[in-house]
């Protein structure tokens, strides 16, 4: 059997306090195995991207257990926690959020200045990491002389650069045209065959159809834990 | 994130935003400006004031009747006798020479050209004991100090103004109602203490006693001060105490001041010493105003940069390192204004230097600690500013588009 990358059991979000409490996440039991690739859907507000702070340690639950690589993060320090996402964890936004007064090549670097990576070695990987993503014409540009599948790319080297276990995208496509969107998503098929767990967050069906299995939020919680891409169709008007 | 690692991030974010980190530390540069101009100007007008007494004389004493003593009311006020001054040099052994003076201001005037001039009676010791030189001519002897001659010594300026460029010696010149013939000009000197000899005349104090001002009392003859020289520094606090002793003795009271010139010399250098540093600290205020300046705009600038700070958080930065990150460019910011700062005090403190006749100096200890301020100032109103950076939230600054 293979490691058990992400376990979460009874896991609960509240937010707010007092009379307006919010229920993003109420009673979620999943598991990811790793090496799997999956997508996370569901209709806008069903706490997809709470979930992905949450395995991302970028939050904390409520209640509730996280074993990550069968690690009980959940009793770690903030510090502890940094390392965490910056060695075994690689995140990719809608917004890229590339740093706009540093290059591709530097903002690549980045988490390894926080891993304490030798700078030779820095600019090595993350001028691999740069040839991967296919930019290895653009590695002195600033993020304003490049287009937004290009900066997404830029993002991607930058997640992966530290060779992560596990790759978070939160709708990493939503905000690109459905050819940079393929392009983004051989990406992601290719460092989910060299072996890297990727768990995407999507509303679109045939984003989620590259992926290898479907986990359906509804109301903050888990509706259906492993769909088949295929069957993807009877669920799309729910 | 090692420091120089972090420095040189530091450089890279500030010189994106040269408008702003210029405008930033406006204050700081301002603040070291003025502290290091008041440091050096202060000292230059210190050391100006010190050489302006020494040059009176360094073992300088001067004699005077205590104006505070004397009873209102008790016929005539006391006055210093030539016999007190005669006394001194007979009977003090720490005393090398005395010159008593009698002062008055009266008119003088060289054919058509009249101005008013303090004119002094004094004796031939009057120029070793200030310290003096004769430019022309020479100065009159004993034995024309006996015979009440009317000869005259003149100031360099005074000389200027009644002769312009013709040569003085030997023409004759009125003062009050009598004519004087010109036998010498001394050297230019300069003012101390409210004091220039330069615009002086001077004759034998005798025929001053004599002819021009009626200086005759009971004791003999009245005259104004004493000037003495004691025979070296060791021998000032000795001579003091001499002339004291004898003068008491004498008068039967002791209704005059022995005052040294070293100790009107340290009481000007304490003057000056705590005007300068009560004008540093004013300028100091305004470095205090230059890093609640930085706080400001770094408090601006993080809330500018939730997303950035965001972003270094989600790949892994501890807030240690944001903190750090934040601290650093606050402490950059201030030094790079501090050396600004300090360059343009500097630079005004030689212009000064050169338009005027104060010599400023800035010490070197002085910029070494305006530098060290100026970093403290960085740190420490760069910490609450970077205290909210480390603290934020991840999720929360990323969202915020
Ligand atoms: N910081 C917060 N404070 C209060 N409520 C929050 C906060 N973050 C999320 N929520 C609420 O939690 C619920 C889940 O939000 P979440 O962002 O996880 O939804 P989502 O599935 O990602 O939606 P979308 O598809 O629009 O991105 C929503 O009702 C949202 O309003
Ligand atoms: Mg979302």
């Amino acid at each position: 059997m293979a490691n058990m990358m992400i376990r979460l059991e009874g896991i609960s979000k509240v937010y707010g306090m007092g009379e307006t409490l919010i229920h993003a996440l109420s009673g979620v039991d999943l598991s990811i195995k790793q090496g799997e690739y999956c997508a996370i859907m569901g209709s806008s507000g069903s706490g997809k991207s709470t979930m992905m702070n949450l395995i991302g340690c970028l939050d904390r639950p409520t209640t509730g257990a996280y074993y990550l690589d069968d690690e009980n993060v959940a009793e770690l320090t903030n510090t502890a926690l940094a390392r965490i996402r910056n060695l075994k964890l690689g995140f990719v936004f809608q917004q890229f959020h590339l740093l706009p007064q540093l290059t591709a090549l530097e903002n690549v670097m980045l988490p390894m200045v926080y891993a304490h990576v030798p700078p030779a070695e820095r600019l090595k990987r993350a001028t691999a990491a740069l040839v991967r993503v296919g930019l290895e014409n653009r590695l002195q540009n600033k993020p304003t002389q490049l287009s937004g599948g290009q900066q997404q790319r830029v993002a991607i080297a930058r997640s992966i650069v530290n060779q992560p276990l596990l790759l978070l995208a939160d709708e990493p496509t939503g905000a690109l045209d459905s050819h940079t969107t393929q392009e983004i998503l051989d990406i992601f098929t290719e460092l989910n065959r060299s072996g890297m767990t990727v768990v995407m967050v999507t509303h679109e069906a045939d984003v989620a159809r590259t992926t290898k299995r479907v986990i359906w939020f509804k109301d903050g919680q888990v509706l259906n834990p492993n769909l088949a891409p295929q069957e993807l169709h009877q669920l799309e008007r729910p | 994130m090692n420091p120089l690692e972090n420095i040189k991030m530091a450089v890279k974010t500030l010189t994106a935003n040269k408008l702003r980190s210029t405008l930033t530390v406006l204050g700081i540069v301002i603040g070291n400006a003025s502290v290091v101009a008041m440091i050096g100007i202060g000292q230059g007008a210190q050391t100006f004031t010190q050489e302006r007494v020494e040059s009176l004389g360094a073992n300088l004493l001067y004699v005077f009747m205590d104006g505070q003593g004397s009873e209102v009311g008790a016929g005539d006020p006391p006055q210093l006798l030539l016999s007190d001054a005669e006394a001194i040099a007979a009977q003090a052994p720490a005393v090398k020479l005395v010159s008593p003076m009698i002062s008055a201001s009266l008119t003088v005037n060289y054919q058509s050209r009249t101005t008013k001039a303090t004119v002094q009676g004094i004796t031939p010791d009057f120029l070793p004991v200030r310290n003096m030189q004769m430019t022309t001519g020479r100065f009159w002897d004993e034995v024309a100090q006996r015979q009440d001659a009317t000869v005259v010594v003149l100031g360099a300026e005074l000389s200027q103004k009644l002769f312009n460029r013709t040569n003085p010696i030997g023409q004759e010149i009125q003062i009050g109602d009598r004519s004087f013939q010109v036998i010498g000009v001394l050297q230019r000197k300069g003012a101390a203490l409210g004091v220039n000899p330069d615009v002086n005349a001077f004759i034998p104090i005798t025929t001053m006693a004599n002819q021009l001002v009626g200086r005759s009392v009971p004791g003999g003859m009245s005259i104004d001060e004493i000037e003495i020289s004691a025979k070296d520094q060791a021998s000032i606090r000795a001579a003091a105490f001499q002339v004291t002793n004898i003068l008491t003795r004498l008068r039967g009271k002791q209704d005059f001041l022995v005052v040294a010139n070293k100790s009107v010399q340290d009481l000007l250098r304490q003057i000056t010493e705590a005007l300068s540093i009560m004008l540093a600290a004013i300028a100091g205020i305004s470095l205090l105003v230059g890093g609640i300046g930085i706080m400001n705009i770094m408090l601006v600038s993080v809330t500018e940069r939730t997303q950035e700070i965001g972003l270094r958080k989600a790949i892994g930065a501890p807030e240690q390192s944001i903190l750090q990150q934040f601290l650093i460019e606050a402490v950059t910011l201030s030094i790079a204004g501090g050396i600004i700062g300090i360059s343009i005090g500097v630079g005004s403190a030689v212009l000064v230097g050169v338009f005027t006749p104060l010599k400023p100096t800035v010490p070197f200890s002085a910029i070494v600690l305006a530098t060290g301020v100026s970093g403290g100032i960085g740190l420490i109103f760069g910490v609450v500013p970077a205290r909210q950076a480390a603290k934020l939230d991840p999720i929360v600054a990323l969202r915020r588009a």
